[in-house]
């Protein structure tokens, strides 16, 4: 069955966070719902849609910004009582508008994520899980990493609420009372938790079901169990979209069973629908050119037509309904508004007259002020939706940025080399500056992006190189008078290319580096935190803690375990110890540590790196060579008018060319990443037997140019 | 770029073809050969050219240098044994039937007439094809074709013999004939690598309007209006001198062309861009009207009725083969396609233009209302402070070369985080970015700036100013001009050695005249009093000087002859003088031309030896390859073996030749190249009829091999003296 949906914007209110928007339960069948939406202005705006105008119900004062909102209500009645949490106070409100709690949650930090069920209140900040009843203290929980989202499951099944965190280090946490029940491992992030239908779950005998959305855009659905979980399915990421933000269920193709819709932060909404088989595939997508932040199914616009809505980071509220389209303007005809568009229009414009006035007002002031010799310029500070990513296919970073109005330019500065690659979906025109790296500025890359008009968002892509680590920097000039420009930092750790992982394979030949010293067990904590990527800022509870990570573009693993005046690194690649030895010394230098610091080399290690590039280099070898044919094999072909003469190898290449070249588009420099590990793989190794091999590295790449693995072998174990 | 009005789902191409070949960027074209049948035809790998002709299926003779591909029977392909590097197709000869097809190289220029499968001409063009255009130019009666080659423009008519030759500043790019002054008759507009895009009337230059990149296409769209294309991404559109639109993106504009698609009766500017995006634009404001993609690169965008049903299709192509034809939007809609979507559209942008006046709003709001001094990351700052930026000549010193310092400065005690300067031409991209680090922050920036070129640039300077430990930034935008002469220092070394060129000319005008130029043109912080100064060229060329004797004759000293022509054309400009002719001498520079022009004469005999030689070969070869054949014929493995030894041998000896023979080529062409640059810029040197005159002058000259005339007519302006 095919889904037609068409976008109907309603309104737009001040930046949102995710999960902030919600439909208030209909009151009869079939009648058009009412939205409440809360935005960073910490407003909570209420409206109805009549005859296409938004009537608001009602709208809040401004205060502090609004993070999270929850629908609830006494268990066996409309959940229509609107919760939002803003700071660590959460409030709550009558559909009427009425606020009949205010709550102070007592935490030290904000709110980030808040679930509502009858008189249970859920509330997470970063790392701290609260749990309260009748806003009494129940339980409480410290989590690992920072929770990004909650969900509870409460049904006559289960004998009690099982919340479930959502955390950063790639778990769900099943909690019990303040317990970890268990952890469930899921394949990324997990940025989202939603319950599988509203009512939890249909299969009455196996358990619940709950929905889980991650930031590098795959989703899954996991039955939630007293003791263990198990998942049902998975969907992966192949298109490289964007992270999920939010999800929900709805029936919107109207076969009566309920579709899964989902928002992503670069702005896709999709709808999966479910065929006879339980999997779920896409039915819908659509772009939106703004992160979703929140999405619901019902009806707003109008009767008895089934919508998608959507919430937007800059605030716009849009609908993707299955009411049609009007009809187009008849032939002949002058251009033919409905007329509510033209009334809307109207009083747009009019409203539009009367800022532009006050607008001019505040500029002739503000200029005034720059007479004065006392008065001082201070711009507001504008927020910025931004996310510094690593990409596990290509191991590359993209960095994304997103600002409430149109950006002007972006200027990007690195103190450490960084090669910044194209991206298509990114208009912008790119420009590069000289930079004298010599120089005391240290400056390695410098360049700006002049935006096109309305552009709010941009994407870019970064690649790094293991082992040299700095910042990046980001200026935004959105275009915004008083002009004003912001700026974001992002660290490219030591080992950027490490990835976290569930675990890793104690197999392989590995090699060791420990190290001994005087320091706390915060201090060396700090100290990976400063070296790899997606280690939680906070100091693990406990003596010890164990990371595993693995290498997004070789493969290769590392564990780290450390405790107090302890902390030992495995990994089968020598390159990894190298780089970690190098920079933990350094540090624990900078603090005046003495650090002993012994090694164990396992030189099989190195082999078997060799080994496990072998495949990857192989491809990318042929893949170049077959490319550089295909232009020449084209003019033969052309010039004999037809290929039946060459050998089945070269046709073959003829037939394939066009997957060839987007292959080979796909992995812009990737033999020259593997030439550089391989080159760093053999400094390395020799490093650690005290001798200085660069000089010879040429004859390396000589062997590198006429690849063949045991000669490569063979140079590696005779140099 | 707003898109409101899109055609979107409106306009969807009528046909769609997979032609089996490739297709090169920029040779594409539409001719009717047999007069009727409208047949793509386009340049493909191989030296070979392809015509599509889908009306006409079945037989047609195959000969000479046309044959059918075996992959596509509506294709034929045509031999052209060269890489072609244009081709165009049209009416050429005043009683042909059909269109004569035109095929560049960068040696030859081919007129062949499809349809009866003959050549017409086969003309030798020494400085190469680059772009070619079809069509009648100014007073000469019969239409040319004429190409752009090496610094050369030539025209040739229908039985071969070019009747238009005249030189221009740097290798051609693009041409296109339209009637740029409005007299009724057609300028050639021709733009080249210099970034100029050039206006000639016949062979008098009338008009010049620079750019900042190699102009790569020109599209003639109503009555003085134009369009064009750069290599930075840049298209955008003109009205004779004047520049109504441009908009940059990054990709590469490949092909423009101007169609009236949305039938309002005015031809919007169609683009064909690298990454396959077709867009449509208003020529008036550059809005997009329509958008659609390709699965590749555009090729090419050309205009036929290709379905004979008496309307005309925009054709687009990509290099892969793939052609999409799309028909204007149907005359009931007037041009007028809002559909519901846009009415989402219009709401759309109108809120968020509340939205930001709103915010913009509320900026003034807090503003007012003052800060807590905590805050320190929102970069407060007085609200008093101005930058102030000054342009200075900074001569070479031992650790920098020498520049035109930009310094940008705060009055207290703010910072200056980064300065970001955009200005087109000067640097390498676009822009040009300070980013001290942060133990170097001050109240203080100096940019230096190396202008490449003489030309006047507007800074358009970004500065992020707040404290030093802020995450936001106040940005003060200002824009300052950099004078056109900028890399000249009125401190001149005394000692160093007069320069020994001249170019002297008269002038009816005041000396103070002369003065408000040298002030409005050249970087001087106390600026002169006097028309006489000299000035010490930056970027290593010695001294300029220039004077002005009471009778109103200038001399200007330079061993530049480039500078030379620039002053020339800045001054008379300034001076708005219509005529001017000039006497110049530039020894230095004139040894190297006549050393160039023994070259040239060098690089042409060792041609034709070489060329000899080839025929020589090949005659070889052909009796080796029979002996070959004939042994293998009779089984006598041995010799046939060594025949073809011999015949691998020879082989190589061929590529070496080659390599030998296309070295003498490029190097042919390098001197060629210098030559015509020498004429324009003896031309240069004096303006209107006095340059046309010398230009045409110094022409005959090089037809008639007088290397003497050629030197005085440069020096004296004519030939007689």
């Amino acid at each position: 069955m095919e889904l037609h949906l068409n976008r109907v914007d309603y309104i737009q209110v001040g930046v949102t966070s995710q999960k902030t928007m919600k439909l208030l339960p209909a009151l009869g069948k079939k009648a058009t719902q009412k939205v409440a939406i809360a935005d960073h202005d910490g407003i909570l705006t209420c409206f109805g849609m009549k005859k296409g105008e938004a009537v608001p119900v009602f709208k809040t004062l401004p205060g502090q910004k609004i993070a999270r909102m929850d629908l609830g209500g006494a268990v066996g009645t409309p959940q229509e009582k609107i919760f939002v949490c803003s700071g660590s106070q959460v409030r709550g409100f009558t559909k009427k508008g009425k606020q009949f709690l205010t709550f102070e949650a007592n935490l030290t930090e904000t709110i980030n994520a808040m679930h509502v069920s009858g008189a249970d209140l859920f509330v997470c900040a970063s790392y701290i899980y609260n749990h309260y009843c009748d806003c009494k203290d129940q339980d409480y929980y410290l989590s690992g990493d920072k929770i990004n989202d909650i969900m509870c499951l409460s049904s006559e099944n289960l004998t009690r609420l099982v919340p479930v965190l959502a955390c950063q280090d790639r778990v769900l946490r099943v909690l019990q009372g303040s317990e970890l029940a268990y952890e469930i491992e899921v394949p990324g992030p997990p940025s989202v938790l939603e319950l599988f239908n509203k009512d939890g779950g249909n299969d009455f005998f196996t358990g619940e079901e709950i929905l889980y959305g991650t930031t590098d855009g795959k989703i899954g659905l996991v039955q939630i169990g007293e003791r263990s979980a198990a998942t049902k399915w998975e969907i992966d990421n192949d298109k490289k979209k964007g992270g999920i933000l939010c999800i929900d269920t709805y029936d919107i193709i109207g076969d009566g069973v309920n579709d899964i819709l989902v928002g992503r932060d670069d702005g896709t909404v999709e709808v999966y629908g479910f065929d006879s088989s339980s999997e779920p595939t896409l039915r819908f997508d659509h772009i939106l050119s703004e992160s979703v932040t929140s999405i619901q199914g019902g009806c707003v616009g109008k009767e008895s037509y089934d919508e998608v809505l959507t919430a937007t980071y800059t605030g716009w509220v849009t609908g993707l309904t299955t009411e049609p389209q009007k009809a187009e303007a008849g032939p002949g005809d002058e251009v033919r508004m409905s007329k509510e568009t033209q009334s809307k229009v109207e009083a747009l414009r009019a409203e539009l007259e009367q800022l532009q006035v006050k607008v001019l007002q505040g500029r002739e002031q503000y200029q005034q002020t720059s007479q004065s010799s006392t008065a001082v310029s201070a711009v507001p500070v504008f927020s910025i939706n931004d996310k510094f990513t690593l990409c596990q296919d290509d191991a590359s970073y993209s960095l994304t940025l997103e600002v409430q109005t149109a950006i002007d330019n972006l200027l990007l500065q690195s103190d450490v080399p960084i090669d910044l690659l194209d991206v298509d979906k990114n208009s912008a025109v790119v420009s590069f500056s000289e930079c004298d790296s010599e120089q005391p500025n240290g400056n390695f890359l410098l360049a700006t992006y002049r935006c096109q008009a309305n552009t709010t968002r941009l994407e870019l892509k970064v690649r790094s190189i293991e082992g040299q680590y700095g910042t990046l920097q980001a200026y935004i000039t959105p275009r915004l008078q008083p002009k004003t420009c912001q700026v974001r930092q992002y660290q490219i750790k030591p080992l950027s290319l490490h990835q976290r992982t569930h675990s890793i394979d104690q197999d392989r030949p590995m090699n060791r580096l420990s190290l001994v010293g005087q320091f706390s067990f915060a201090e060396i904590h700090s100290w990976v935190v400063f070296c790899l990527p997606e280690v939680p800022e906070k100091t693990p509870a406990g003596e010890s803690i164990t990371f595993y990570f693995h290498n997004t573009f070789l493969g290769t693993q590392l564990e780290a375990n450390y405790c107090k005046g302890e902390g030992h690194f495995r990994s089968d690649n020598i390159s990894t110890i190298s780089i970690l030895s190098d920079v933990l010394s350094k540090e624990a230098t900078k603090r005046k540590i003495n650090l002993n610091i012994s090694y164990d080399i396992n030189d099989d290690s190195v082999s078997h790196t060799l080994k496990m590039i072998h495949p990857k280099l192989e491809y990318q070898l042929l893949l170049a060579r077959k490319v550089q044919l295909i232009d020449a094999l084209k003019e033969l072909q052309v010039h004999e008018g037809n290929a039946d003469f060459l050998i089945p190898e070269y046709r073959n290449i003829l037939d394939e060319s066009a997957n060839l070249l987007e292959e080979y588009k796909k992995q812009p420099a990737h033999l020259e990443r593997l030439y550089g590990m391989i080159t760093d793989l053999f400094i390395d190794k020799f490093k650690f037997k005290g001798q200085n091999v660069k000089t010879k590295v040429s004859s390396l790449l000589e062997i590198l140019d006429n690849y063949e693995l045991n000669s490569l072998l063979d140079f590696f174990n005779e140099a | 770029m707003s898109e409101r009005y899109l055609l979107g789902t409106m306009l969807v191409p009528i046909f769609t073809l997979k032609l089996n070949h490739k297709i090169n960027p920029r040779m594409v074209t539409i001719g009717k050969f047999d007069g009727v049948h409208p047949c793509l035809t386009a340049a493909t790998q191989a030296g070979k050219v392809f015509i599509h002709n889908p009306h006409a299926r079945g037989q047609r003779p195959v000969a000479h240098r046309l044959s059918q591909s075996t992959q596509d029977s509506d294709i034929s392909l045509l031999n052209i044994n060269q890489a072609v590097t244009c081709l165009t197709a049209g009416k050429l000869g005043s009683d042909t039937t059909g269109d004569t097809l035109l095929v560049g190289s960068q040696t030859n220029l081919l007129a062949y007439d499809v349809h009866d499968n003959t050549d017409i001409f086969y003309r030798e063009v020494t400085d190469g094809a680059n772009a070619i255009v079809l069509g009648k130019l100014g007073d000469i009666a019969s239409p040319l074709a004429i190409i752009g080659g090496n610094c050369a423009l030539q025209g040739f008519d229908y039985e071969g013999n070019d009747h238009f030759w005249t030189v221009t500043g740097d290798n051609v790019r693009s041409l296109v004939l339209c009637d740029f002054t409005g007299d009724g008759k057609n300028e050639l507009l021709v733009g080249s690598e210099d970034f100029d895009i050039r206006v000639f009337k016949e062979d008098e230059l009338v008009s010049e309007m620079t750019e900042n990149e190699t102009v790569t296409s020109l599209c003639h769209m109503h009555g003085s209006r134009f369009g064009y294309a750069l290599a930075n991404g840049t298209v955008g559109v003109y009205d004779r001198t004047a520049r109504y639109w441009r908009i940059k993106s990054k990709n590469h504009a490949m092909s423009i062309h101007a169609f009236d698609l949305n039938a309002d009766g005015v031809v919007e500017l169609i683009t064909g861009w690298s990454n396959g995006k077709i867009d449509a634009r208003s020529d008036r404001t550059g809005e997009v009207i329509f958008k659609d993609n390709l699965s590749s690169s555009v090729a090419g965008v050309v205009e036929g009725d290709y379905r004979l049903d008496g309307q005309k299709q925009l054709i687009c192509t990509s290099i892969e083969g793939e052609v999409r034809g799309y028909l204007p939007a149907s005359k009931d809609l007037k041009g007028n396609l809002m559909d519901s979507s846009a009415e989402q559209d219009l709401i759309r942008e109108l809120s968020q233009r509340r939205q930001n006046l709103l915010l913009e709003l509320r900026n003034y709001e807090e503003n007012a209302k003052g800060v807590s001094e905590t805050n320190s990351g929102m970069g407060v700052i007085p609200a008093n402070t101005q930058l102030q930026t000054a342009l200075s000549v900074r001569p070479a010193t031992e650790a920098q070369k020498a520049h035109v310092e930009l310094s940008i400065s705060t009055p207290n005690e703010t910072i200056i985080r980064a300065v970001l300067i955009f200005a087109e031409g000067i640097f390498e991209g676009e822009s040009h970015v300070v980013h001290p680090s942060a133990q170097n922050l001050s109240g203080c920036v100096r940019v230096p700036i190396v202008p490449p070129k003489d030309i006047p640039v507007d800074l358009h300077i970004k500065a992020f100013v707040g404290g030093k430990t802020s995450t936001q930034f106040h940005v003060f935008e200002i824009t300052r001009q950099l004078p056109r002469f900028s890399m000249y220092d009125i401190n001149f070394d005394s000692s160093a050695a007069p320069p020994t060129g001249r170019v002297t000319f008269n002038i009816n005008d005041r000396p103070q005249r002369v003065v408000m130029w040298l002030n409005q043109n050249f970087l001087l912080p106390e600026g002169v009093e006097s028309p006489d100064v000299t000035f010490n060229s930056l970027r290593g060329g010695g001294l300029l000087s220039i004077s002005m004797a009471s009778n109103g004759q200038i001399t200007l000293r330079t061993d530049d002859i480039d500078l030379a022509g620039d002053l020339v054309q800045s001054l008379a400009s300034f001076l708005a003088i219509e005529d001017l002719s000039a006497e110049a001498d530039f020894p230095g520079y004139f040894e190297e031309l006549r050393t160039t022009l023994t070259e040239v004469d060098e690089f042409h005999s060792v041609h034709q030896k070489l060329t000899a030689a080839m025929a020589d070969h090949s005659n070889y070869i052909r009796n080796m390859l029979v002996q070959a054949e004939d042994a293998r014929l009779m089984g006598d493995m041995t010799t046939m073996k060594k025949r073809y030894r011999e015949l691998y041998d020879l082989n190589r000896d061929l590529i070496n030749e080659y390599k030998i023979r296309s070295n003498n080529h490029n190097a042919l062409l390098a001197c060629l190249k210098s030559v015509n640059q020498a004429i324009q810029r003896a031309g240069r040197l004096r303006v209107g009829k006095p340059k046309n005159q010398v230009i045409s002058a110094c022409r005959d000259a090089i037809k008639s091999n007088n290397v003497n005339s050629l030197f005085r007519i440069m020096k004296a302006g004519t030939a007689s003296s």
